[in-house]
């Protein structure tokens, strides 16, 4: 596990010092160019940075790597769960160089956010992080580097399409039915709603690393 | 040290059919031509593709169940395979080190100067002659039990050849109970390492022997049609038909050269009995 890590930290290192140096620059660029919601550049530095560990699939991909890389002293269990505790590191890493950057800029803004709101906003970030690499991560041990790419636009354009058609749907969703649900969920406040989306983060990733060990477990080299 | 018997894998056109052991303190090779079977076979002895039947010992155990520890007791080249090209050996050696408790620091990084490996630069810059000698390297320093070496030469000039041979033979001499299994297209780089010999033919094994034996008993018979019509047929494993008659290949040359004292009697190699296995009609 360590050796693994090691390797993904050095694969990354090159990139990703410049990925995450552009990343702030874009990103504090937006915020005082087009006054941008500090929080957005929260969101943009967390996700993105996520996202390019999934890329790290693709270094090790690359040439046939796969194939000798099995052969070292690691297992295919291990070698996931190295992805996911990798992940995980990596988008808590950009979370926090992102909330950095943030709070700079809302200083520099002189927004007037309170600060429970800040951070609320901020676990939202990682929280999506999370999701995104949940969907996309089994994805990537599963296909290719080109075919995954469709299959994430498919997997992105199917929760849209879901998202749009429940609430084309909640329109015929009978009025006391929708009261309900909408008391709920104001009845749980923010704190809750927060707690809420943490659990299904965390869920997701749980399912996300029971797809991908199943399809590793499986995998022809 | 790795025992297959009656190995079946199949694909869409092609059928892998073996069955193959190497002992302890043994060097055995594979050879056979492009698309025979030897990196399936590779593939299957170290557990990356499933199997249709049969039976795979490596260290004792089933591939798919070495631990990590075992599988620090083994070093692997890949014909088509290595570290990630985005890496330099700068990152390897801490991972090797990470990944194996014996790993040779000191050693790796001599090898890699006297092979001439630069160390500050991508191994996807590398030409093919670096790479396949870096994936020697790398499986020669961590005090590994058994190597498993598909095509380790394969972009190497005469001189670096012979310089990774050596260092297989090294590898051999430090410890008696070591072995290698080794495939390879360039039979003269086998002739002069290996025990016992494996040739590969459309995924089956046709022959298995001692290599001493290839070279000192077996013979290829050069005999015209009157000559081959009166030839005992006993002891010929391989006929050929060729303008001037037949090349026939045997397993007993001194046989033919006391009894047909007219015939043509050339000494065993690698490379005729390769060709008349694979490409002649076997008797």
């Amino acid at each position: 596990m360590k050796g693994l890590l090691i390797k993904d930290i050095r694969l990354m290192k090159g990139q990703g010092v410049v990925l995450l140096a552009m990343l702030i620059l874009v990103a504090l660029f937006l915020g005082v160019v087009s006054d941008v919601d500090s929080l957005f550049v929260v969101a943009y530095v967390t996700i993105l940075l996520t996202m390019f560990v999934v890329s790290t699939i693709s270094y090790d991909e690359y040439d046939n790597g796969y194939l000798f890389l099995m052969t070292l002293p690691i297992t295919r269990k291990k070698y996931v769960n190295e992805k996911y505790i990798f992940g995980i590191l990596i988008s808590i890493f950009a979370w926090c160089v992102g909330m950095v950057t943030g709070t700079v800029l809302m200083i520099a803004q002189g927004a007037n956010t309170g600060a429970g709101e800040w951070i609320g906003g901020n676990l939202m970030c990682i929280c999506i992080a999370w999701v995104l690499m949940s969907i996309m991560m089994p994805l990537r041990f599963k296909f290719d580097s080109e075919k995954a790419r469709y299959a994430n636009i498919f997997m992105f354009a199917l929760i849209a399409a879901v998202a749009y058609g429940v609430s084309r749907i909640s329109q015929y969703v009978p009025e006391n039915i929708l009261g309900k649900v909408s008391g709920f969920f104001s009845s749980l406040g923010d704190n809750g709603i927060l707690a809420l989306c943490a659990g299904i983060a965390v869920a997701a990733l749980l399912v996300s690393y029971i797809c991908s060990q199943r399809i590793m477990a499986r995998k022809e080299f | 040290m790795l025992e297959i018997n009656g190995l079946v894998k199949k694909y869409k056109d092609f059928t892998l059919d073996c069955s193959m052991k190497v002992g302890r303190g043994c060097i055995t090779g594979l050879v056979g031509e492009n698309g025979a079977g030897k990196s399936t076979s590779f593939k299957a002895a170290l557990g990356l593709i499933s199997y249709d039947s049969g039976d795979i010992k490596l260290m004792g155990k089933a591939p798919s169940e070495l631990t990590e520890s075992e599988k620090q007791k083994i070093g692997v080249t890949l014909a088509e395979s290595g570290f990630s090209g985005y890496l330099k050996v700068k990152d390897i050696v801490p991972v090797m080190a990470a990944m194996y408790p014996e790993f040779e620091r000191e050693r790796f990084l001599s090898l890699c100067r006297r092979f001439s490996i630069p160390q500050d630069k991508c191994i996807k810059e590398f030409s093919t002659g670096m790479k396949a000698k870096l994936k020697v390297l790398a499986a020669v320093t961590h005090n590994a039990d058994f190597l498993l070496l598909d095509e380790p030469t394969t972009g190497l000039d005469v001189m670096a050849r012979e310089g990774i041979l050596d260092l297989f033979r090294e590898y051999m001499e430090e410890d008696e109970n070591r072995s290698i299994l080794i495939s390879s297209h360039i039979s003269s780089d086998l002739e002069g390492l290996c025990d016992d010999i494996y040739i590969i033919h459309e995924g089956k094994i046709v022959l298995h022997e001692e290599m001493d034996n290839l070279l000192n008993e077996y013979g290829l018979i050069k005999a015209d049609d009157r000559q081959y019509a009166k030839l005992d047929k006993e002891h010929i494993l391989s006929v050929r038909r060729t303008p001037y008659g037949y090349d026939c290949l045997t397993d007993q040359g001194r046989f033919y050269r006391e009894n047909y004292p007219d015939l043509v009697v050339e000494n065993g190699s690698l490379d005729e009995t390769i060709t008349m296995m694979t490409g002649g009609e076997r008797l």
